[in-house]
């Protein structure tokens, strides 16, 4: 009995450690991700009137601003000969009457300003006399978070198949149980229990392994956690990052006991409801 | 009151009773006697709804039992008390637990628990062997331990199945004794038996079935 207590806690456990320590990694990725310091970049379109000479000034003046650590001209005639070059379509291109793109000026803003200052510099950039419109360049944070919400799709994707893993092997735990005591079950029921009265134990040990199945995956997962902890801790050093990786923590590992102890419960409840229904006597 | 009315059970294609009237008075002693395979222990699985009659009506206190169903089968059964001949003990708790276990399902308190169970257990004279294993207790010992087990709850009807078939007769006449000294205290009393010879020799109303007929002593 305790060797197989122990056995159903650690299987439990591995199958719950796998994905809680996915899911602590992927939290640890985004509130990394979170605080590193975009390279934000706009994009100053010019009118499509402006002339070049124009387009120079409003650049130097961009440029001088004290949010601003530097600026890169494009002059459409440039910018359209590169794109004609990089597509082939300089034929086309040369019957245009008119060149469609504007000057554009780009922007790197001094990498030490939050979102609140990014937000005033983009409203001065729109004001500046002949800007047409101000594009933030956030294509590279809209990558980044459509990989983390692939990688939250995938850990909730494998947490799904490992609780529904846990689910069987708890129910086979109570079944196995069950079997082992159906002369005390018949016994009970002769003299007068309900189902309710025979079903109580077997929720108990539902309960019972599925909370010390909790405890020893968080207990793997911290163990993970510690082998992981001091090269994550030096690569976001790496990127100065004043954060450092953090693990289950109490709550991680008392919701790990209570998730492991509800679904514990809720197999044993439907294990036994199938095991009582076929001993007789009813 | 208990009446089988006309009540027959059929088992695939063999009739286990046919046909049976009986009518067993509250706080009546009833021997229930017959060849192997007569019907007996049908006729008292029958009683305690472990099976259902295929036919007939049997009713208890004028209820007809074909109504209990569910939730209330436990209720029900709570107000017999069983004896099997094979004990059906638990082996792996005392004699105090296996004899507690009724007023367990019954959820009555540990202290009523402890001294009810210590109550009937000096009824059946096992008082001071509470904390032993029946396992470690002799055939009658056991039966013994079944009997406190089947009164503790202080139960209207107490059902017993051969309880002497494995014991010697001077046990078997002690046993028999303490399902008298039950009935005396106004436990209506059933006991199937094959054993005649000590059946007879107390005097009792003999209920006698045949290949699932009854033969004898169905009463009124
Ligand atoms: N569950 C069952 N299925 C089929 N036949 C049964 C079942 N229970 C009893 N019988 C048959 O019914 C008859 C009466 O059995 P039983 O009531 O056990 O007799 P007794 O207790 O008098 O020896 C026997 O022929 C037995 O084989
Ligand atoms: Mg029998």
């Amino acid at each position: 009995m305790p060797v197989a207590t122990l056995l159903t806690w650690l299987v439990v456990g591995i199958v719950l450690a796998l994905p809680a320590s996915l899911l602590v990694i992927l939290q640890n990725l985004e509130a990394a991700t979170q605080d590193m310091h975009s390279p934000a970049r706009f994009s100053v379109l010019l009118s499509a009137d402006a002339t070049i000479d124009k387009a120079a000034l409003v650049s130097q003046r961009i440029g001088a601003r004290m949010d601003v650590a530097d600026v890169v001209f494009v002059d459409k005639e440039q910018a359209l000969a590169g794109f004609a070059a990089d597509t082939g379509l300089e034929g086309l291109l040369a019957s245009l009457a008119e060149n469609p793109l504007p000057h554009t000026v780009l922007v790197n803003p001094r990498d030490d300003l939050g979102s609140e200052e990014l937000a005033v510099l983009a409203r001065a950039l729109d004001s500046f006399d002949g800007v047409d419109e101000v594009v933030f360049d956030t294509l590279w944070q809209a990558r980044l978070m459509g990989a983390l919400q692939s990688g939250r799709r995938l850990v909730f994707g494998i947490g799904l198949l490992m609780v529904m893993g846990a689910v069987l092997i708890l129910a086979n735990t109570i079944r196995l149980a069950i079997e082992a005591r159906r002369d005390e079950i018949v016994v009970i029921k002769l003299i007068g229990g309900g189902d309710a009265y025979a079903r109580r134990p077997f929720l108990y040990t539902g309960l019972w392994s599925g909370l010390g199945g909790g405890l020893l995956g968080a207990a793997m997962a911290g163990l993970f956690f510690l082998y992981l902890s001091a090269p994550v801790d030096q690569l976001l050093q790496l990127y100065h990052s004043d954060r450092s990786f953090s693990g289950l923590g109490v709550i991680g590992v008392l919701t790990m006991m209570l998730f492991g102890g509800g679904i514990g419960l809720l197999s044993a409840w439907q294990a036994a409801a199938v095991q009582l229904k076929d001993l007789e006597p009813r | 009151m208990i009446e089988f009315d006309r009540v027959s059970k059929r088992f695939a294609d063999h009739d286990a009773l046919r046909d049976v009237s009986v009518t067993i008075d509250t706080g009546e002693m009833v021997f229930l006697t017959g060849h192997s395979g007569a019907g007996k222990s049908t006729f008292l699985r029958l009683l305690m709804l472990l099976e259902r009659a295929s036919m007939g009506t049997l009713r208890v206190d004028g209820r007809d039992t074909a109504r209990v169903k569910g939730r209330d089968i436990g209720r029900y059964r709570g107000e017999f008390g069983i004896v099997f001949q094979d004990h059906q003990l638990l082996y792996d708790r005392s004699v105090m637990d296996n004899v507690a276990l009724p007023l367990e399902i019954a959820g009555f308190h540990p202290r009523d628990i402890k001294r009810r169970t210590r109550a009937a257990l000096d009824k059946v004279g096992l008082l001071g062997r509470e904390r032993v294993n029946p396992a470690a207790l002799s055939g009658g010992e056991q039966q013994r331990v079944g009997i406190a087990r089947a009164v503790v709850a202080r139960p209207r009807f107490l059902v017993a199945d051969e309880p002497t078939g494995n014991l010697d007769p001077q046990l078997s006449a002690e046993i028999m004794g303490l399902f008298e000294a039950f009935n005396r205290v106004g436990v209506t009393v059933i006991v199937a038996s094959h054993d005649l010879a000590l059946i007879s020799r107390l005097r009792h109303r003999i209920v006698t079935l045949k290949a699932g007929r009854l033969v004898a002593g169905g009463g009124f």
